[in-house]
């Protein structure tokens, strides 16, 4: 049926009158670029792809660009480990509940305004960072500096209005991973200026003020650069009422419903807490960490820290990749395994690390701690997108916003006072990532098995989403783009399942923020 | 297949690690084996505060005389320092005491290094790099080797006595505070503006 619907795309594509001349690039009947040209600015599939993670990246150098400076900070500031712990704490619990409410925002006036809006609004925080002089200054600019973090779901749900299903999943990898390289970007960004203003004269307790308008600038600009160069859709910008899948006609509390109770969102939502949170809670930490433990400079530390967060203009990409990959030969069983397999790794890595006292030893434990999880981050969403088609928007966001959580229990637990050292803490950490992903195991989806158990006999991928719709609504019809949904996903019940699979789409057909 | 090769990198690499994870342990100095043998006193009272970049106090050291000759066979330089008193190491590890002087990091700024004689004394004009917070002097004895070979503090074994503070610089300048209200204000301006235009197009 896909296949038809190609066919059909196609000649409308030839009837529309070269609408879709007007593009660069090659598009579907939607209007939504089918390929992915990583180093082109076509406008506007490709434009918008930079501008919304290159104003993601920013938003992370913001939010994680006290974190290299600390060694002058806490001096200026007179800051304990508890202060610092508490403001690391308060940097990504923001996003926590933002991440959710930035999707609606995303329904209502586009990604485009929404996000723009939303670091515009938080860049006066940036700033006002060399203004602070206390602990409690300390953790409210970091407060309202995190809430920047919200854009990742501006960005996915961007790509998703841009990008063709084939295409959408490495759209939101790279957009995702490229963004999230700001946290170690600006290890390495904040202390060369940090000592690039030291030599030109100033003292170390005004060079890191002065420091801050780096991070600051570059979210404002980026804002604006959004703002005049984007547009929310192929077609236009967000001045219409039609929007991508059924959602927006959707009953929101049923939406609601479906999210909640299926468990298997909350399975994940804790999981990503133990890749995506131990993500967020070493951008927070570990230049710190080599600045006290091994006696490097700022500026080492910084470079040291930086190759964590830099490690994700590969890693995450290529989790979603070997996702793809896996469920190819092994459908959602691979993915899962994968899943477990490649986290675990990262645990295992975790552990080692607060274990190894050479600093040589830590920088290669650490290089391969970050490309296990990050990579686990991208498989993460490998299986995300299945979980609900109903609901997916409100899943994804929960994944999402359990990924801030994980960074918030984990820095609150063990990185919050003097109770652990860094090393004992970073160690402990890694013990909890190994246990908290072994829930995976007990994500079973009844069309295509679990970890352990293969799929129950006779029960289909239409079966499954078909269940999230009442026979009322059934009748009425709403529930046929899951329908199309679950024939596009035969394929993930591996190469046995595959027979009549007609399909040679990797991702879902249709398309809702598929990444968060 | 896959994964029997990454399992295989993964054993090669856990063996990389052990090899290189490695403590180097060297000769020590410990801090409660540094014999007493310098008198240090500060022309700063306790209680005092003083202010960063701009107040000086002049810190004055010297063999205890009841020691006997050539005591200070070995001193060759003396190196004073402003340490931290123990109420500003609480709950702040990067400051932590350690008995192993090289992990040690209570004494972190260093007022004066010069050669070694049995009196010295030296004026200190407090530097704008010093935090806010409570210090005490030690003078440290190095050997030509430049290793800690004895020592002497203003304060007593339990650091509680003659501990003066320290009113560190701030660092907002004026041109930062206008710097910074201004670029907030821009942001602000530039939503607006945006926002205005995009209702004018709606129109």
């Amino acid at each position: 049926m896909a296949k038809k619907s190609l066919e059909v795309e196609a000649e409308v594509e030839v009837e529309d009158e070269g609408d879709a001349a007007q593009f660069k690039m090659p598009v579907d009947s939607d209007h939504k670029a089918t390929e992915f040209w990583l180093f082109s600015f076509a406008k506007p599939h490709m434009r918008a792809f930079h501008l919304s993670w290159f104003s993601f990246f920013c938003c992370f150098v913001s939010s994680f660009a006290a974190p290299p400076l600390l060694p002058v900070i806490r001096d200026n500031l007179s800051l304990t480990t508890t202060d610092i712990g508490n403001a690391g704490i308060a940097s990504v619990s923001g996003a926590v509940f933002a991440r959710l409410a930035m999707g609606t925002a995303c329904d209502l006036v586009g990604p485009r305004l929404a996000s723009a809006s939303l670091i515009l609004i938080t860049t006066p925080a940036v700033y006002c960072s060399s203004l602070i002089d206390s602990a409690t200054g300390f953790l409210l600019v970091r407060f309202f500096t995190g809430f920047s973090l919200a854009t990742f779901v501006s960005t996915q749900f961007w790509m998703s209005s841009m990008f063709s299903p084939p295409k959408v999943g490495l759209a939101n990898g790279v957009a995702g991973g490229w963004g999230n390289m700001g946290g170690g970007a600006t290890q390495l960004i904040m202390p060369l200026v940090y000592e690039l203003i030291k030599k030109i004269g100033s003292t170390n307790f005004i060079a890191w003020r002065i420091a801050f308008f780096i991070p600051g600038v570059m979210q404002t600009c980026s804002a604006i650069a959004v703002l005049m160069f984007g547009q929310d859709m192929p077609d236009g910008n967000y001045n219409k009422l039609h929007k991508a899948g059924e959602k927006h006609k959707d009953n929101f509390s049923e939406v609601f419903k479906h999210a909640v109770t299926n468990y298997r969102g909350w399975i994940l939502a804790l999981t990503y807490g133990y890749c995506f949170g131990v993500e967020l809670t070493i951008d927070n930490i570990i230049a710190q960490y080599f600045y006290d433990r091994f006696g490097v400079n700022i500026s080492k530390a910084g470079t040291i820290a930086a190759s964590f967060g830099l490690e994700n203009i590969v890693s995450r990409p290529g989790g979603g990749l070997f996702s793809d990959y896996l469920s190819k030969f092994f459908g959602m069983r691979g993915r899962l395994w994968g899943l477990w397999v490649v986290q675990t790794l990262g645990g295992i890595f975790c552990v080692i690390l607060g274990r190894t006292n050479s600093l040589a030893g830590s920088i290669v434990v650490l290089l391969l701690f970050s490309l296990f999880c990050q990579a686990a981050c991208g498989l993460t969403f490998g299986v995300v997108p299945f979980v609900s088609r109903r609901s997916l928007g409100l899943i994804s966001g929960m994944g999402g916003g359990g990924g801030n959580v994980g960074a918030v229990l984990t820095q609150l637990i063990f990185f919050h006072n003097s109770k652990y050292s860094t090393e004992d803490g970073i160690f402990y950490m890694g013990i909890m990532i190994l246990v908290c992903t072994l829930p995976i195991a007990l994500i079973h989806f009844p069309q295509w098995g679990g970890m352990l158990c293969g799929p129950k006999p006779g029960y289909t991928p239409e079966d499954y989403y078909q269940s999230e719709w009442s026979h009322h609504e059934q009748q009425k019809g709403y529930h046929t783009a899951s329908l199309r949904f679950a024939e596009n996903s035969v394929r993930e019940g591996g190469r046995s399942a595959r027979g009549s699979g007609h399909s040679k789409h990797t991702v879902p057909v249709e398309t809702s923020p598929t990444d968060v | 297949m896959a994964g029997l090769r990454l399992s295989k990198i993964t054993i090669a690499l856990l063996l990389l690690l052990l090899i290189v994870c490695h403590v180097g342990p060297s000769m020590a100095v410990l801090f409660n084996q540094l014999p007493k043998t310098l008198i240090v006193t500060a022309t700063t009272k306790s209680g005092d505060v003083l202010h960063a970049g701009e107040d000086k106090f002049t810190v004055t050291w010297a063999l205890n005389t009841s020691l006997p000759s050539g005591a200070d066979a070995n001193y060759k330089t003396v190196k004073v320092l402003l340490c931290y008193a123990p109420i500003s190491q609480h709950d702040r590890k990067w400051r932590k005491s350690n008995n192993d002087l090289k992990k040690d990091k209570t004494c972190q700024f260093t007022v004066v290094k010069q050669d070694y004689s049995a009196t010295g004394k030296h004026e200190y004009t407090v530097a704008r790099d010093i935090p806010t917070a409570s210090y005490f002097v030690r003078a440290y004895a190095l050997d030509a080797s430049d290793t800690k070979v004895a020592f002497g503090q203003t304060t007593d074994a339990n650091k509680t006595v003659n501990i003066f503070e320290v009113v560190g610089i701030t660092g907002r300048t004026t041109g930062i505070f206008v710097s910074a209200i201004v670029f907030s204000a821009f942001s602000g301006l530039a939503l607006a503006f945006f926002y205005v235009v995009e209702n004018k197009k709606k129109k």
